[in-house]
């Protein structure tokens, strides 16, 4: 009998096809909305992504996440580096800073202070320069960190650093080697360009040493924001980060816990991951109610066939493994072609630049929830099926 | 009359209503039939008179609210719906006046569907189903769709459905409602002859008088008692 439930859902093919296209929609979205927030995610704690060798990142005890942070003591560097089983302690500081191009235009970038002897979280320059370039004095790395268009200066040099108020009008190329950036009063050259990771939200990027950090922004008391720790051969950085976090009293996390801490962070206080959530819960919602109802109107639809099968004598348990056949079949096909598409769009979202990233468990998270969804649905339209009165086949009922 | 005087059949004081309270429809008042195995018995009468409600309740898909009703020897009101359907599949064949057929399956899958139900392997479900399809003057199309066939092509792919799995009791519901009259007559012809031979009850409720000529007896009934019961000849 199961042939013959795998035959009456493929027999009614305009049925059939609408059934499996609205599951694969459903996976296709489900599948899709997980990755884009995921890529949303990754973008988010990308600072850390690029540090890939860094076991621990030290910081104040309230800084939850590294997209809202507060400086820290100078003194901390020592204090980490005095405890054991650190192999190298580097400070990095981080703020915000409006920078000034040359025709008067201002654009808020973040500038990133790294150590300036190790130059340790300065991505790869392009175009053959290398990051100790940053030594020269006055000295920024420029990175559009996810953003298009926004380094640009004037092409002209008639309307660079014009007098008399900005130019805002003319006519701009991208920022190249030795345009002069204004970043707070302060003169920087752009010695390199760089393609750090995306960031989320995206925003412009200044790489520079720690010490012209503190040199151009503003003045604070305290300027470090994170120690980047390098365990010493031997040593799990989950212990060495419990140590220093019991030695110092600063809050130290493994990498690992410090991105799952960001993405908590963003999941908890940034509203445009809350919106964007809602809205991906909106469209999956949607998906899963399509296919739920597709299922339940296709069984529904075929309760006079059920109802004939009952009269002949079919069993409420065959009844329902029909169904359930009918059902796996759907899900199965729907779901590989939502998954296929997925992987074709997702080519095409990269390539795009957009924030997808598809982590392994997203497509099988994503099917087992059209199995449920599916299974719920199947459910729900056994019942009609197994409280069905078979003498509805006979006329007059 | 049938080859020997067992009954098949047999119903006493059977009542069955439908709702409660003011819209409570009681549509058998106490009927009294027997049915004997070989015999043709319609059931004729106005609409609503409890026709199809009698050959649900003797067909096990229907319980009555009281009275007796023994079908091949099984008191229904003492079985549970797993026994029920166990007797449908097994010994009880039907026919339905819109055919019910499977639209995506072929003639000769749509005649194995009981015999699948009551567990035979599909080949020999198959090969059975393409017997019965030759028995009812079709084996010439059996891998057909039902919408590629005829009214009275699809009633006998429905007759042969009934029959393939060897029931001993048919009940059918306005076989030739649908049908020409020619057409009408060749399907009671095929039905009256695979009772026959093997010796089955047949129950048919009709409205159609042109095959009155078939009936071994014919039960009248009206407002859900059954009034008379005449042999089919003095009712032509």
């Amino acid at each position: 009998m199961l042939r013959v439930a795998v035959k009456m859902l493929m027999g009614d093919r305009a049925k059939y096809a609408g059934l499996v296209f609205g599951i694969a929609f459903t996976s296709f979205l489900v599948t899709f909305a997980a990755s884009y927030f995921t890529g949303f995610m990754t973008r988010g704690f990308a600072l850390i992504s690029e540090n890939p060798t860094v076991d621990v990142w030290v910081m104040d005890p309230a800084v939850r996440s590294v997209e809202k942070t507060t400086n820290m003591a100078a003194s901390a560097l020592d204090r980490v580096r005095s405890i054991e089983g650190v192999r190298s302690a580097v400070p990095m500081a981080l703020g915000t800073a409006e920078v000034r191009f040359a025709n008067g235009q201002f654009q808020s970038f973040q500038v990133i202070g790294v150590d300036d002897a190790t130059l340790a979280g300065v991505p790869p320059p392009k175009d053959g320069v290398v990051p100790a370039a940053l030594r020269t004095p006055d000295s920024v790395i420029a990175d559009p960190g996810g953003t298009s268009g926004k380094l640009q200066t004037p092409l002209r040099p008639a309307d660079q650093w014009p007098g008399g108020g900005p130019r805002l009008d003319v006519p701009t190329r991208s920022l190249t080697v030795g345009d002069e950036l204004l970043v707070n009063d302060h003169h920087v050259t752009v010695v390199g360009k760089s393609e750090a990771l995306p960031r989320f939200p995206p925003r412009p990027l200044l790489y520079t040493t720690y010490s012209n950090a503190s040199r151009i922004l503003l003045p604070e008391r305290r300027r470090m924001t994170f120690v980047l720790v390098s365990a010493a051969p031997g040593v799990a950085a989950s212990d060495l980060a419990a140590l220093i976090e019991a030695r110092t009293g600063l809050r130290a996390r493994t990498s690992d816990d410090f991105k799952a801490d960001t993405v908590s962070w963003f999941l908890e206080n940034s509203e445009d991951v809350g919106d964007i959530a809602a809205m991906l819960t909106l469209a999956m919602s949607v998906g899963f109610g399509v296919t739920g109802i597709m299922l339940y109107m296709f069984t529904t639809e075929n309760l006079r066939q059920y109802a004939v099968f009952k009269a002949m004598g079919a069993s409420s348990r065959m009844l329902l493994a029909m169904i359930f056949v009918q059902v796996a079949l759907s899900a199965l096909l729907g779901t590989g072609l939502g998954l296929g598409l997925c992987a074709i769009a997702s080519q095409f979202a990269v390539e795009a630049e957009y924030p997808f990233r598809m982590m392994w468990f997203t497509p099988l998270v994503s099917s087992v929830m059209v199995v449920i969804v599916s299974v719920v649905a199947a459910a729900i339209s056994a019942r009609p099926v197994l409280t069905l009165d078979p003498a509805i086949v006979f006329t007059g009922r | 009359m049938g080859s020997n005087n067992s009954l098949a059949v047999r119903c006493r004081s059977l009542v069955k209503s439908y709702g409660s309270g003011d819209a409570k429809v009681t549509a058998l008042r106490g009927v009294d039939l027997d049915v004997r195995e070989g015999e043709l018995l319609m059931v004729v009468g106005p609409s609503g008179c409890g026709k199809t409600t009698l050959i649900s309740i003797i067909g096990a898909i229907l319980s009555q609210d009281s009275g007796e009703c023994i079908v091949l020897g099984h008191d229904l009101q003492r079985m549970n719906e797993t026994e029920r359907a166990t007797l449908r599949g097994g010994q009880i064949g039907f026919v339905f006046q819109m055919f019910n057929l499977l639209p995506s399956l072929s003639a000769v899958e749509n005649v194995a569907i009981p015999l699948l139900i009551n567990g035979t392997p599909q080949k020999m479900a198959e090969s059975r189903a393409r017997e019965a399809i030759e028995a009812v003057g079709l084996g010439s199309r059996p891998n057909v769709l039902p919408s590629e066939l005829s009214g009275g092509q699809q009633q006998r792919v429905a007759i042969a459905r009934a029959l393939v799995h060897d029931p001993k009791l048919i009940v059918c519901d306005e076989p030739t409602s649908n049908l020409d009259h020619d057409t009408g007559v060749a399907v009671m012809d095929v039905l009256r002859g695979a009772g026959k031979k093997h010796d089955r009850a047949l129950i048919v409720v009709t409205h159609d008088p042109r095959i009155f000529q078939f009936a071994d007896r014919i039960a009248h009934m009206d407002d859900g008692k059954i009034i008379e019961v005449t042999n089919g000849a003095s009712a032509l």
